[in-house]
């Protein structure tokens, strides 16, 4: 489905890909991750076609991006993280002018109109301008716009910032109904436990290299052997800041998880004490197991939970 | 493609009631009080002065004298008390023009002594009043003085003629009462035999190209708003092109720069004439205003567009398209004509692209000029135009590579 190899992109001096190499199969639902000025939004850029890319040799929906980018991008959608969408238009007059500059017409865009329409749930509301629409439905209409071509291929930014839990279990529920459809989704998200939920692969980008890419299960798998993780009560943010400064080992997740890596029982015992000392009660201790953003921040290494 | 992009855009537009009111409203409310504010400026029935007399002669010729200055309808007789230094001080600070003083003996030394220096007639001039006014006012008293002496003449001859020489006399001294209308007809350049121009005429080019470069706020306002939201991003991402992109807002806006023209013209021919001034009529060329309209309104769209590409946020675009619109119909001859701008600045009235268009339009509307005469400046907006649009691209695509 897509196939990049020894890719590489620089603006000036910095380099915003470094001989990138990566293949996502077809039907795949994947998250790509990555620090802050990782490459990832150059990376989704330069698969639309948005960006050019300085060598490197890109395979979008089985053939070549450059010669065949009218064709991949009649195939493929990219909904952005930003709500690309007209406020003083209706759903419907939203949805039909993003049809119509893609020159969608007749049957078939009937057909996409209502799949696109059931989908994200807009019936409701199609007469309805879009600034009265909730951020929800706003988002939903968002993604809608993306389904008018019925692409094979969809790329989401970030599809659920700054809306409630109810429209986001939404949101992932209808992404996760492409898959039933064969499409594939590449998803970037800043909400770890969405990409856990979500995703079938992932692949962690910085400093422009992938650093990790597999199937999610596996790789929790193995990270699972030698780490715990601190569930706990009456905790703050500066605490646990303060406690992992002194421990190389010991990562904060939020303000109310720690994460010890390379774990040995005399460790356990020092961050108990620890604990004891900063009167933090424990919720909860679980060995050998662990979870994406842990995964990610040993990873990367930047000690705050920033993608 | 293009069908969605026009019915996106005219909804958009049509939404924005603050766009709606600049593009449509505010121009054709100048229209009409700059025709209201303007409308005796042309009428030739018009006083143009005002003026009171102190008679201190009070002969029959003194006061024929003063009916001649009163017969004229382009000065206004006030009946105001200017006998004492501060009352003709007070009148003329309060809005006279000029206070004529005729001496005791003026008349009588002038038609008794004709040889002799007349006794001055004297001018009490308001402090503001123009060089050309004073002349003007001066060759009517000169005209005055010599209708007198005609008349004293006639009489002084008559007993003297045989009844022959009598009629002769009589036929022709009658031409000397005759009045400036009877002797000379104007014509207009561009008017029918008996057409003057109007005020309407005048004001409703220049409030036309004004008008048109309202479309800067609109379209920029609502091309920086899909930038900054993204939509343009997404057009770009469902294989959109840039001039597509660029064409998708060119046309819709040059077609609400046709429905402004024609809107404009509208009210100058059929409101205007409601609130008592001249209705505007369309001059001989259709084709002469469709080409200076089209070429006025490519500029205005590329000034837009190039403005839009070119800030970053809506306050910037509004803040920079008011000051550029105000400029360049400054400069241009909108709202000071060109003809009352001193040398220099007429030259620098040369650079603006109002001026081409208001001169393209003068030439329709005022001069009765056509398509021909109109394509120095049809060429000129064109050019302008198109070369605004071409920066205006590779700048766009040149944002565009850095996302």
């Amino acid at each position: 489905m897509i196939s990049i190899k020894n890719l590489s992109k620089s603006y000036g001096k910095i380099k915003a890909l470094n001989q990138l190499d990566l293949e996502i199969a077809k039907g795949t639902i994947f998250g790509l991750l990555g620090p802050n000025g990782a490459g990832k939004t150059t990376l989704v850029s330069i698969l639309n076609g948005l960006l050019d890319f300085d060598i490197g040799e890109i395979e979008v929906l089985g053939v070549e991006l450059g010669a065949n980018l009218k064709s991949i991008r009649k195939r493929s959608a990219f909904i952005p993280q930003a709500l690309a969408l007209y406020d003083n238009l209706s759903v419907i007059e939203n949805l039909r002018f993003f049809a119509g500059i893609q020159n969608i017409s007749g049957t078939v865009l009937r057909h996409n109109l209502d799949y696109a329409i059931s989908v994200n749930r807009l019936e409701a509301i199609l007469e309805q301008r879009a600034q009265t629409l909730s951020g929800g439905q706003r988002r939903r209409l968002n993604i809608a716009i993306g389904l008018l071509n019925n692409p094979e291929l969809l790329y989401f930014d970030e599809p659920t910032v700054g809306i409630d839990p109810e429209s986001r279990n939404q949101i992932l529920e209808t992404i996760r109904s492409f898959k039933d459809d064969a499409k594939t989704v590449i998803y970037t998200s800043h909400y770890m436990p969405e990409i856990e939920k979500l995703c079938d692969e992932v692949a962690i980008i910085d400093h422009g290299r992938i650093i990790l890419k597999g199937r999610l299960a596996t790789l929790l798998q193995e990270e699972k052997s030698d780490s715990v993780v601190f569930e706990l009560l009456h905790s703050s943010r500066v605490q646990l800041d303060a406690i992992a400064s002194q421990n190389d080992d010991l990562q904060v997740v939020d303000a109310a998880t720690l994460l010890l890596v390379r774990q040995s029982s005399e460790k356990v015992g020092q961050l108990l004490a620890r604990l004891a000392s900063e009167e933090i009660a424990i919720r909860q201790l679980r060995y050998g197991t662990t979870n994406l953003e842990a995964l990610f921040l040993r990873l990367t290494a930047t000690g705050a939970a920033d993608v | 493609m293009f069908r969605a992009m026009l019915v996106k855009e005219f909804r958009l537009v049509g939404r924005d009631k603050q766009a709606l009111a600049a593009l449509f409203i505010m121009p054709a409310i100048f229209i009409l009080i700059m025709s209201m504010a303007l409308k005796d400026t042309f009428d030739s029935e018009r006083a143009l002065v005002d003026y009171a007399v102190i008679d201190l002669d009070e002969t029959a010729e003194s006061v024929a004298f003063g009916n001649f200055l009163a017969a004229d309808k382009g000065l206004h007789k006030y009946e105001s008390a200017a006998a004492t230094s501060s009352e003709r001080q007070s009148a003329l600070r309060e809005g006279l023009d000029f206070v004529v003083e005729i001496p005791a003996g003026f008349t009588e030394k002038l038609l008794n002594a004709p040889a002799e220096k007349p006794i001055s007639l004297k001018i009490y001039a308001a402090a503001d009043i123009k060089k050309e006014m004073l002349k003007l006012f001066q060759a009517k008293l000169l005209s005055g003085v010599q209708q007198l002496r005609l008349k004293d003449l006639k009489q002084e001859l008559s007993p003297l003629l045989s009844a022959a020489a009598l009629n002769l006399a009589a036929t022709k001294f009658a031409g000397f009462e005759m009045s400036v209308k009877e002797i000379v007809t104007v014509h207009f350049s561009g008017q029918l035999e008996g057409q003057r121009p109007t005020s309407t005429q005048q004001s409703v080019p220049s409030w036309i190209v004004f008008g048109l470069f309202f479309v800067i706020i609109p379209l920029s306002t609502i091309f920086i708003g899909e930038r900054q939201q993204n939509t343009l991003l997404r057009m770009r991402a469902m294989h959109v092109s840039t001039p597509v992109l660029l064409a998708g807002k060119i046309i819709p806006y040059m077609v609400i720069n046709q429905l402004q023209v024609w809107l404009m013209i509208g009210v100058g021919m059929f409101v205007v004439p409601l609130f008592g001034a001249d209705a505007l009529t369309l001059g001989r060329s259709l084709s002469g205003l469709f080409m200076v309209s089209f070429g006025l309104s490519l500029t205005a769209v590329g000034t837009a567009i190039l403005i839009a590409v070119s800030v970053k946020t809506v306050e910037q675009a509004t803040t920079i398209g008011g000051i550029i619109n105000i400029l360049l119909g400054a400069i241009g001859g909108i709202m000071v004509p060109k003809f009352y701008m001193p040398e220099v600045m007429q030259s620098l009235a040369r650079l603006s692209p109002m001026s081409w268009g208001l001169d393209g339009f003068l030439d329709i509307f005022l001069r009765g000029l056509g398509s021909v005469e109109v394509l120095p400046e049809f060429l000129k907006l064109v050019s302008l135009g198109g070369f605004l649009l071409l920066l205006a691209g590779i700048i766009f695509e040149r944002n565009l590579k850095t996302v």
